[in-house]
């Protein structure tokens, strides 16, 4: 017993097959920033979420929260998603905190016991502590992850990992839609 | 509380290494020490928060809950703990978890270690 198939538009598929091979890898890095700026705007919305007390000397082995300060940082400093990396058969990016910019360097608390907004270097010269270096300043990353894994002398807020598994399922779907989308506009010229 | 996780915490804090009568026990707290214990190694265990889970007919059928497990050393491997901590977490969480975070804290000069699991409901 036989049987036959039609299938219409196959010169259609096949012409977008091949140009398809042809701009792979600039259709996947759009599709990918859809799904890591999702990504992006759930941890933004989780910084705003993280729980803080005035400052205080972390002494003798107590916890303490995140100062307001150390929120602001978090907040004011270039977070979003890093450049793309191409390589030949995949596109990759992170999110996260850029250790540049704005608000990267913070002074340290715990060092510091009193919050100054001026510092006297070595040489006696006053300088913004932000400016600091050395023993005197932080990366903003090291202020998330001090947060987000918690450390000895600061309380654990899981705020990027609950963040980054909160939006797996919407990030994925939005890599979908714009890759459907993509592919169903492709042109054929 | 989910049970797995529940079991989980019994078995962390009944961590042990060393023959007896020097047998030494991991001090592991859940969710956190008010203050830092004074001992060369110590864990704190917490469950973070939901991490998934799947509906039908109207209603919440499973759950699945992120934790963690943290390892804070004076030691840079760890005192031993860390074997110990890997294969508990493997008996009671099968493959669900991996190492999220180590570092090294200046200020304390501890090095502390951040697994993550994931536990049912």
């Amino acid at each position: 017993m036989g049987f036959s198939i039609e299938v219409s538009g196959m010169d259609e598929l096949m012409k977008k097959m091949d140009k398809l091979g042809e701009k792979a890898q600039g259709i996947a890095s759009v599709a990918l920033f859809e799904g890591a700026r999702v990504v992006a705007d759930k941890a933004s919305e989780a910084v705003q979420g993280i729980a803080t007390s005035p400052f205080k000397y972390a002494a003798n082995g107590e916890k303490r929260k995140p100062s307001p300060e150390e929120k602001a940082i978090l907040t004011q400093a270039r977070h979003g998603v890093a450049k793309f990396n191409k390589g030949i058969s995949r596109v990759d990016t992170s999110v996260g905190f850029q250790n540049s910019g704005y608000g990267a360097i913070t002074w340290n608390h715990a060092r510091t016991n009193t919050r100054t907004k001026y510092k006297v270097n070595d040489k006696g010269k006053a300088r913004h502590a932000s400016m600091g270096g050395g023993t005197s300043s932080k990366p903003v990353p090291l202020i998330a992850n001090a947060i987000n894994s918690g450390t000895s002398f600061m309380e654990k807020q899981p705020f990027l990992r609950k963040a980054f598994s909160g939006s797996k399922g919407a990030a994925t779907a939005a890599i979908e839609n714009k890759l459907n989308e993509q592919i169903e506009n492709l042109s054929l010229d | 509380m989910p049970t797995e996780y529940e079991n989980l915490v019994t078995a962390m804090k009944a961590l042990t290494q060393g023959e007896e009568p020097d047998t030494v026990t991991l001090p592991v707290a859940e969710n956190d020490w008010r203050t830092r214990p004074d001992t060369e190694s110590y864990g704190i265990i917490a469950l973070d928060y939901e991490a998934d889970a799947l509906h039908g007919d109207n209603l919440k059928q499973a759950e699945a809950y992120e934790g963690s497990m943290d390892l804070y050393s004076k030691a840079k491997d760890g005192a031993g703990w860390i074997p110990l901590i890997k294969s508990t977490l493997t008996e009671y969480c099968e493959g669900a978890w991996s190492l999220n975070y180590h570092g090294n804290e200046r200020e304390s000069g501890l090095f502390h270690w951040e697994w993550v699991f994931q536990v049912e409901e």
